[in-house]
């Protein structure tokens, strides 16, 4: 039996040889890193939380609570006791969604725990806000195994609209959102994988658009098995990507169904388990250096250390080939060092780089989208129209190597999204309510607008408090 | 050029419309095929080793893998399969049957084919081809007498349970263990 053996060249993702450091400065991100930590923690002294909830009805007086809530109230919830579905119109489910963690792998911060987790779901509840005008809920819960949180959440969803699986650890996370998709009638979407996956998708999408490639036709390596990883795959190949010519490669190197450690994988993973029956045409054995011989496209995923990618490997792919170094903070390769290893198209998961691939481009379309249609749940269908879509608003801008996505500040782009995920609902039938594709536009855009009257009417009335530092607005410097 | 296999171990999943019998080759196994069957058989125990810390595998486990395989090469009562496999593949062994024959002395029948080991590599499975090597590991230990079989494997291994349940196969002994 042919063991999966330690290639020369390399020792698996941390990738030795070692290239040679280059720049930016690390010290300079790392000072940088430093002081917005200083003012979060300063910012959320002052504000102490970053969201709050508003009425949106009139109260003109005590009077008036007598239909907003008992005794009036009471024929409402008897309607609905009648007929569920009408909670989607006589309460906030329809816009309301819950940002659900258990705070085992909180950022790059790992397990800590879901008091500690809250900040970042606040911040991620301003984002849905500001973004998709969505309603939503931060709810870190203290639960153990995955069946616990699948039940927590199963409890939780009669006031919800949707569910936003946030900062769970994988495996864990591919259990819950699976199990959830199957048992809830409303959508569920977990950020790390579906998020993450749709944004690299879409930027590949375009990034094989600018190097004249095709997906049916392509070699693609993808270094890391993580929660996005693991997903992106299997949207490429629902895609059309040849499987056979898709190679996923972990810790131990590439996956594939000799590995020593499959019958393990059976048990423990069984996502990776099935990629690697899947993939891997031809039996590649060995590490990145083997799997990046005469590839097309990487898609990196992997450590944060811009010395994973050796570029070498980069030398060795095909000409003019496709490199996506996304870990966070730090890219598996500086850009400029992937370029000078003859990289056509870089893609990041930074703002000060060329072609972020972030997952904001993503979530806020889905979710305004999703609620809209009033969808029963997210099938990858609605990932790949929200991807797809998101390829062709930068298309109709125009694309070039430099740019194959939007900047956070196109956010025209949100509502096409939002538009294109709905009119999809409609068509596979998981949508409960049916608008055309334009009047899904127009309802997308209203929505996204008013939240954004909303806070600059706040703020403008003094009852936002004005930054105490009194810094301007922050803008992504790039 | 498109991708090529560099280490000469090109194990391509069976076609799955194929016939199972056409996607191996099932025979008894002899003397040669031990420096093969070896790595399978360890494989199966270091599967079992995920189920439960009694299953753990000693470290002189390769040596003994190849004596116990010897000493089933000798044995009458013993069926030890080789399942080669086909195409590129030829040549290479995917797949592993250890079983034997055992006398019941106080039931009736009076004679069991005991399955004790059965592994298929992961690209071989759910086409199937376990339930072929099943069927022909049965007609082996038919032929040299069992009157029932059995199969035994790690309690927690639900996946060889619900196998076997399907098959019509159901728990009739249970071997609880405790350190001592």
């Amino acid at each position: 039996m042919v063991q999966a053996q330690e290639p020369s060249g390399s020792d698996g993702l941390s990738g030795r040889p070692r290239a040679a450091r280059s720049p930016p400065a690390e010290e300079d991100e790392a000072a940088k890193t430093e002081e917005l930590g200083r003012r979060a923690v300063e910012l959320a002294r002052h504000y102490h939380g970053k969201i709050e909830t508003v009425p949106k009805v009139p109260v003109r007086s005590l009077a008036d609570f007598s239909v907003w809530y008992t005794p009036g109230i009471a024929r409402v919830s008897l309607e609905i006791a009648r007929r569920p579905e009408a909670a989607f119109d006589l309460t906030g489910r329809w816009n309301t969604i819950a940002i659900v963690t258990d705070g085992s792998r909180v950022l790059g911060l790992g397990d800590i725990g879901p008091q500690a987790a809250l900040p970042v779901m606040e911040g991620k509840a301003l984002l849905f806000k500001f973004l998709g005008g969505v309603d939503a809920i931060p709810i870190p819960v203290q639960v153990g195994s995955a069946d616990e949180l699948i039940s927590t959440v199963m409890r939780l969803a009669p006031a919800f609209g949707g569910i936003n699986l946030e900062d769970i650890a994988s495996p864990k996370c591919f259990e819950v959102l699976e199990e959830l998709q199957k048992k809830l009638p409303i959508p569920i979407w977990h950020d790390d994988q579906l998020g993450t996956a749709a944004a690299t998708v879409a930027g590949l999408l375009n990034a094989l658009k600018v190097t004249d490639r095709d997906i049916r036709s392509v070699r693609t390596v993808l270094l890391g098995a993580g929660a996005a990883n693991l997903v992106t795959a299997r949207l490429l190949i629902a895609l059309g990507h040849d499987p056979h010519r898709l190679s996923v490669l972990d810790h131990h190197g590439i996956l594939e169904g000799e590995r020593e450690d499959m019958d393990a994988l059976a048990l423990h993973n069984r996502w990776k388990y099935r990629l690697a029956l899947q993939t891997n045409g031809g039996g590649r054995q060995g590490g990145p250096a083997e799997a990046l011989r005469e590839a097309d496209v990487l898609l990196a995923a992997s450590t944060p250390d811009p010395r994973t990618i050796h570029p070498d490997w980069i030398r060795s792919m095909r000409p003019g080939p496709i490199v996506f170094a996304l870990a966070n903070p730090t890219p598996e390769i500086w850009p400029a060092q992937a370029r000078e290893a003859g990289a056509a198209v870089v893609a990041t998961g930074r703002g000060d780089f060329p072609n972020q691939v972030n997952n904001s481009l993503i979530f806020p379309g889905v979710f305004r989208g999703v609620l809209d249609a009033r969808a029963r749940n997210i099938p990858d269908e609605i990932v790949i129209a929200a991807a797809t879509e998101l390829a062709r608003q930068t298309a109709r801008r125009g694309i070039t190597a430099e740019h194959i996505l939007p900047t956070m500040e196109e956010i025209e782009v949100f509502p096409e999204i939002a538009a294109a995920v709905a009119s999809r609902c409609v068509e596979l039938g998981i949508a409960r309510r049916t608008r055309t594709r334009d009047e899904f536009l127009e309802v997308a855009r209203r929505r996204m607008a008013r939240t954004h009257e909303l806070a600059s009417a706040l703020r403008a009335a003094g009852l936002i408090d004005p930054m105490p530092d009194d810094d301007p607005a922050p803008k992504e410097k790039s | 050029m498109t991708s090529s296999h560099p280490h000469g171990h090109p194990a391509r999943p069976p076609n799955p419309t194929e016939d199972p019998a056409k996607q191996i080759h099932l025979r008894l196994a002899g003397e040669k095929d031990l420096p093969q069957l070896v790595p399978l058989l360890l494989r199966l125990k270091r599967l079992n080793e995920e189920f439960d810390p009694l299953l753990k595998v000693r470290p002189d486990a390769e040596v003994r893998a190849r004596e116990v395989l010897k000493a089933d090469l000798q044995n009458p009562r013993s069926v030890l399969l080789a399942a080669e496999g086909l195409g590129t593949d030829a040549g290479k062994l995917v797949g592993i049957v250890r079983a034997t024959v055992r006398e019941r002395p106080f039931y009736a029948p009076d004679s069991e084919g005991v399955i004790q080991d059965i592994y298929l590599m992961p690209l071989y499975r759910r086409h199937g081809v376990g339930e072929f090597l099943l069927q022909e590991t049965v007609r082996y230990l038919k032929e040299r007498g069992a009157g029932l079989v059995t199969a035994e494997f790690p309690t927690q291994n639900e996946i060889a349970s619900r196998f076997y349940a399907k098959r019509g196969f159901r728990p009739i002994t249970a071997l609880h263990a405790k350190i001592i």
